[in-house]
């Protein structure tokens, strides 16, 4: 009989990428250069009430309008379920008509290799990263910017907007 | 000497009882060293150690297997252990220092928890044998 072979775990991905490095209630991410657009102080965000709406998705707690397009903008603190933190930049993703809410950005470093997250994890965290990047022996999760507001919440956050507006360009 | 049907294990202490895993899933006791955290939802993982450039996450199983009035921890046993078919390594931290013995598993009554694999006799000492990948689905510590 054919003993059944273990799955080794996957090696690093040997991959350099540029990551802008950002503080949430006092611990270190990493974020994609190429997820986002731009960086930008507080200043032109409307808080978002939208009748329902702002506590389905209680992360989410501004919009944003630039060049015609409105930006939900996510509180990161209330998405990694931190307490509340002293938030001061606004990252602007691209592709996508998402801001994140977050304390600082500090530099862009880039990585070459990406740790899978360990198998042990297995909550939120499993959507919130792309992996671990070790920087000089520190370790900084590498966030994925699509779980900021998922498929299914911009598309609520669409059709909401739709009702209360008629058209909306996202 | 060890009897026909006896396997090693690592008996680890977590406060004043004694547990053990097998031997052979165990690559290393090591000092402790700076556990590294960021946010997660997961019960017992307490963070993370990088270990020779790998990523091993830290179970703090003492949290279920002996309750909070555990003292501090002073070593981490690094284990070997199989989730979703993969191995990965797992840091468990303990209270002291580690034994390798032998002994026959006394398979489970079943009045014990799941994450119980048998027992260990020992003289007048009753180990318990620990599943590490059952330990850490765990989710609320006792």
């Amino acid at each position: 009989m054919k003993s059944l072979k273990q799955k080794r775990p996957q090696p690093p991905q040997p991959a350099r990428e540029d990551m802008i490095v950002f503080a949430v209630g006092g611990f270190k991410f990493a974020i994609a250069a190429g997820a986002v657009k731009e960086i930008r102080g507080m200043e032109d965000l409307h808080a978002f009430t939208l009748g329902g709406i702002s506590g389905q998705i209680a992360k989410l707690k501004y919009t944003l309008e630039r060049g015609g397009t409105t930006y939900f903008v996510v509180d990161a603190a209330r998405h990694f379920q931190l307490p509340a933190s002293h938030a001061s930049r606004v990252m602007v993703l691209r592709n996508a008509p998402t801001g994140v809410l977050v304390d600082s950005t500090d530099r862009i470093m880039e990585i070459s290799s990406l740790h899978a997250l360990p198998r042990a994890f297995t909550h939120e965290e499993r959507g919130w990263y792309r992996g671990l990047a070790v920087v000089n022996g520190t370790v900084v999760p590498v966030v994925n910017h699509n779980a900021f507001l998922n498929r299914a919440e911009l598309e609520i956050l669409r059709s909401g907007l739709e009702r209360v507006r008629g058209v909306v360009t996202v | 000497m060890i009897a026909e049907g006896d396997k090693s294990y690592v008996l680890f202490p977590l406060g004043g009882k004694r547990f053990a895993l097998p031997a052979e899933t165990v690559t290393e006791l090591a000092r402790p060293d700076s556990v590294q955290t960021f946010p997660h939802r997961t019960p017992l993982l307490t963070g993370v150690l990088v270990r020779r450039g790998r990523i091993v996450p830290v179970c703090d199983v003492a949290q279920v297997l002996v309750g909070p009035a555990a003292p501090p921890r002073k070593f981490y046993l690094i284990a070997n252990c199989n989730l979703e078919s993969r191995q990965e390594l797992t840091a468990v931290p303990v209270t002291g220092e580690c034994e390798l013995a032998s002994g026959a598993l006394v398979p489970r009554t079943g009045q014990e928890p799941p994450y119980i694999r048998g027992l260990l006799m020992m003289g007048d000492e009753i180990v318990e044998i620990v599943a590490l990948e059952k330990l850490i689905a765990v989710e609320e510590p006792v």
